[in-house]
This record gives C-alpha cells, structure tokens and sequence, in this order.
C-alpha cells in the first residue's frame, strides 16, 4: 500500500490538473471577494469581520469545488485504462481495488488541501482588511470548519468516484453527476431536516457551520457513514469480478 | 454550403454519443426541483411567472446551461483531438474557421433545444402542480423567453469554446467553464455589463418582465450586446489564432 501511494504521489506531481484545480480554487475565492464589494446602503459585506470566511465555504462547495475534486479522483482512476498502463500494472501484478484505493486517499488528500487552500486565502484577505478585530477563537473554529469541509465533501462525493472507477472512462459522468450534486443542496439548505439528511449539506452541519442540534449532527454523520459504506460496497464489488 | 455540411458531418458524429443526449435530461432538473418547492415549500398563488421563473429563468440561466453547453463545447473539441484527426482535416482541406463554427453551431442548436425541452418541463410540470391556469399567453411568454435564452447564451459560451480549441486535454476547459458559470451569477450584482452571461440576464429581463431579476442597476440593452459581442470577437480570434498554430 505504501509503494502505491508513493506512486501515485510521483505521478500527481507531473500533473498539470493540481494546478488547474489550484486555479479554480483560487478563482471561486476571488469572485467571492469581489461579491462582497457591493454595497448594502454604505456597508460593504466584505467589512463585516468574519463574513469572507463564512461565505466561501458554501459557495464553493455547491457551485465549484466537489466537481473539480471528483474529476482528479476520477480522472486519476480513469486514466491508468485509457492510457493504456492499466495492463502493465496488471502484469505485475496490482491488486486493482487496493490500486483505486491508495487513488481514493491522495484524492481525499488533495481535497483537504483545496479547502485548506481556501482558508488560507480568506484567512489572509480578513487580516489584510482588519486583523485588529480577529480573534483566535474565531479564527480556530473556521480553520476546523474548513478541514472538516475537506474531509466530508471526499466522504460525500467517494460513491460517485468509486462508481466511475467501475464504470471506467466515465470521467465526464463523474463532472455531471458531483456538479449537480452539490448544486442540489442548494434547495435541500432550506429545509432542516433535508438539511442533515443531504451528504453535501450535511458536510455543513457536521463542520459547525449550520447551527445544528445533536440529532441532526447524527443524522448527518449517519448519511455521510451511508456514502463511504455505499462507496465500499461498490470498490468491493470491483475486486470481486476480477 | 460547405458549412451546412460540416454541421451535418458534426452532427452525424454526435449521433454515437450517448452522453450528449444524456446532458439533455439536465433540462428538467430545475422544472422538477420547482414543482417541488412550490408543492411543498411555498404558495404561488397561481402565479405562473413566479413558477417559470423557477423553473426556467433562474438557476438554468445562469448554472445549468453553461456548465452543459460548457461540457458539450469541450467535449465537441476534445473528440478530434484525442484521435488526432485534426491532420486529416487540415489535409482535406477544412477551414479553420468553418470547423470552429460548424462546432459553434452544434452548440447553438443544441442550446435552443436544451431551453424547450426546460420550457416543455416547465408547461408540464406546471400543469400536474395544479394551482396555476393554463393558459396560452403564459406559455407562448415561456417559450419566447426559453428560445431567447438558447440563442444568447450559445453567444456567451464562445469563450469557453474557444479555450477549448487552444487545449489539447479537457480538464482545464471544464474546470474554466464552472468557474465561468459561477462569475456569471455572482457578478450580476456588481456590474452586469462585464460578463456574457449577466449581460444576458439583462437582455433576457429588460421589461422588467422576470420578477426579482435586475432591479437594482440602470438597463441598457445596447451595453449588453456590445459585452457578448467584444468576448464574442474576443473569443473567435483567439480560436483562430490557435487554430492556426495547431499543425
């Protein structure tokens, strides 16, 4: 397993996607911060301490970045078939789910690292315009939102990347179905209940962005625990037909 | 001539592609989400612009169809690539510019029924809804605005089509298009004027006809056309620039 992820890390480096998706993200915070130029009668949103971090994380994630995370993962997986290694690798021989498997913990990885990227970025943006005010509670609690951000949206999104690793070639699949996925919870957002139960809004309540009671917390964890177990029913089936 | 039938070779090409005529279920998407927020959710009072522009005006203007036109027009200039039948073309030969726009048109007319198959879900929808009369006026106001919106916004993805050409791979293009898509909805409440696609949104609303739509800004219809036009000539020479270099 960890000669695997060795791998892939070496061939993640020559790829000009990680850059692409470093772009997007950098793109989505900036667009955001030009959102918070408007004025609302002499208040700019962007002044409000806080609000910069607090809008960035849905934003992007209903709109931009679960698709680029499950188009790395899938396009990673995808890519072994289509550029014709996948024989090689057979040759030698790779455990094909353990393969999609140190594939799926880079992705998982990379995601972390959008997110982090992201806070990053609003986290500097709020300094520059009033570092005075922040404070480190403050501060702690959006960087542990943020990171749970990272970790769930991969857990939310596995089912689709292991059910395009099965599939094969299906990357465009992939792109469609996350885009709509999480454009979806856009309207699950408004209802609490639909709220916890939807793995992409459900991300939100578990990082403690929506004010969310203990059974909702549970019902998220629960439909967020179902995706991963979807996801690992659908891996161990690939490994079973070989 | 020679066009019309590079339209119909790229059509013909199109044919063997399952997932294009997939994309097209994205249509009903918003429709389907609409009835069930106005069945659930809140009271229309049997207002059908209220319902249409749910279903129709509001996030298919301005997510759905670019990111599916998006997809297409990336997807329209990967397949030559990938095969690397762009040679053979040259070697015909086809027009550079003629190949662009037999591509450009594929998206248009694709574009223009993506909207009546969202207007024909909407009129459906609306009817098992129950509460809103059917009535022609309403309809014919849905499909006129529906086959606005198709034309236009074919217009407004010539960017993306033409970075499309300038990429070997898909990746960027796509990731482009989302990050396009999702400026084109948040810029609307900065300046309208700067992006195609809110431009758009002012042509498509300029009676004040959308409820909800643009009521903070001054319209100006030329403005708008003048903005889709520059990315459009923008985007044309771009691709003919990187159409030629591509040997």
């Amino acid at each position: 397993m960890r000669t695997l992820l060795w791998a892939e890390r070496q061939k993640i480096r020559r790829l000009s996607f990680v850059w692409i998706a470093i772009f997007a993200t950098v793109m989505v915070a900036v667009i955001v911060f030009l959102s918070g130029l408007t004025d609302n009668d002499g208040i700019r949103d962007i002044d409000t301490i806080g609000w910069y971090m607090a809008v960035a994380q849905p934003l992007a994630t209903f709109f931009v970045l679960p698709a680029v995370i499950a188009l790395l993962g899938s396009y990673m997986i995808c890519r072994e078939e289509q550029e014709h290694t996948i024989e090689s690798l057979r040759l030698i021989p790779v455990n094909e789910a353990k393969l999609t498997i140190a594939k799926m913990i880079i992705t998982l990885i990379c995601s972390i690292l959008f997110y982090l990227l992201l806070f990053a970025i609003t986290f500097f943006t709020e300094a520059a315009l009033h570092f005075s005010d922040l404070s480190i509670g403050m501060v702690m609690k959006f960087l542990k939102a943020y990171l749970l951000d990272g970790l769930c949206i991969f857990l939310a999104i596995s089912p689709i990347i292991a059910l395009v690793s099965h599939m094969k070639n299906g990357y465009w699949i992939a792109l469609v179905i996350t885009e709509f996925y999480s454009f979806i919870g856009l309207f699950t957002s408004t209802s609490n209940t639909l709220k916890a139960l939807y793995p992409i809004t459900a991300v939100f309540t578990i990082s403690g962005y929506y004010d969310a009671s203990i059974s909702q917390v549970m019902l998220s964890c629960i439909s967020l625990l179902f995706c991963v177990g979807l996801a690992a029913v659908i891996l161990a089936g690939m490994n079973k037909c070989k | 001539m020679a066009l019309l039938k590079l339209i119909e070779i790229e059509f013909l090409k199109l044919r063997r592609r399952k997932f294009v005529w997939m994309m097209m279920f994205s249509a009903l998407i918003m429709p389907f989400l609409a009835y069930l927020l106005f069945k659930y959710a809140w009271n229309t009072g049997g207002d059908p612009v209220q319902f249409y522009k749910w279903s129709a005006f509001g996030l298919t203007l301005f997510i759905i169809l670019p990111v599916v036109l998006g997809i297409l027009s990336t997807m329209l200039m990967y397949n030559e690539n990938q095969y690397d039948m762009l040679k053979q073309l040259w070697i015909v030969p086809v027009s550079k510019m003629r190949y662009f726009f037999s591509k450009f048109f594929v998206v248009l007319i694709y574009s223009v029924c993506f909207m009546i198959v969202t207007a024909v879900g909407s009129v459906i929808f609306s009817i098992l809804l129950g509460d809103i009369a059917f009535d022609w006026q309403n309809v014919l106001f849905l499909i006129r605005k529906c086959l606005e919106i198709g034309v236009i916004t074919a217009f407004a993805m010539l960017p993306i089509l033409a970075i499309a050409t300038t990429q070997k791979g898909y990746i960027l293009p796509v990731s482009i298009t989302l990050v396009y898509a999702f400026l084109g909805s948040i810029i609307v409440s900065i300046n309208m004027y700067l992006h195609p696609l809110s431009s758009m949104a002012v042509i498509v609303a300029r009676n004040g006809d959308i409820p909800g739509l643009n009521n903070t800004q001054v319209i100006s219809i030329p403005l708008a056309f003048l903005s889709i036009f520059v990315w459009g000539i923008v985007s044309v020479l771009l691709a003919n620039v990187a159409l030629a270099r591509r040997k």
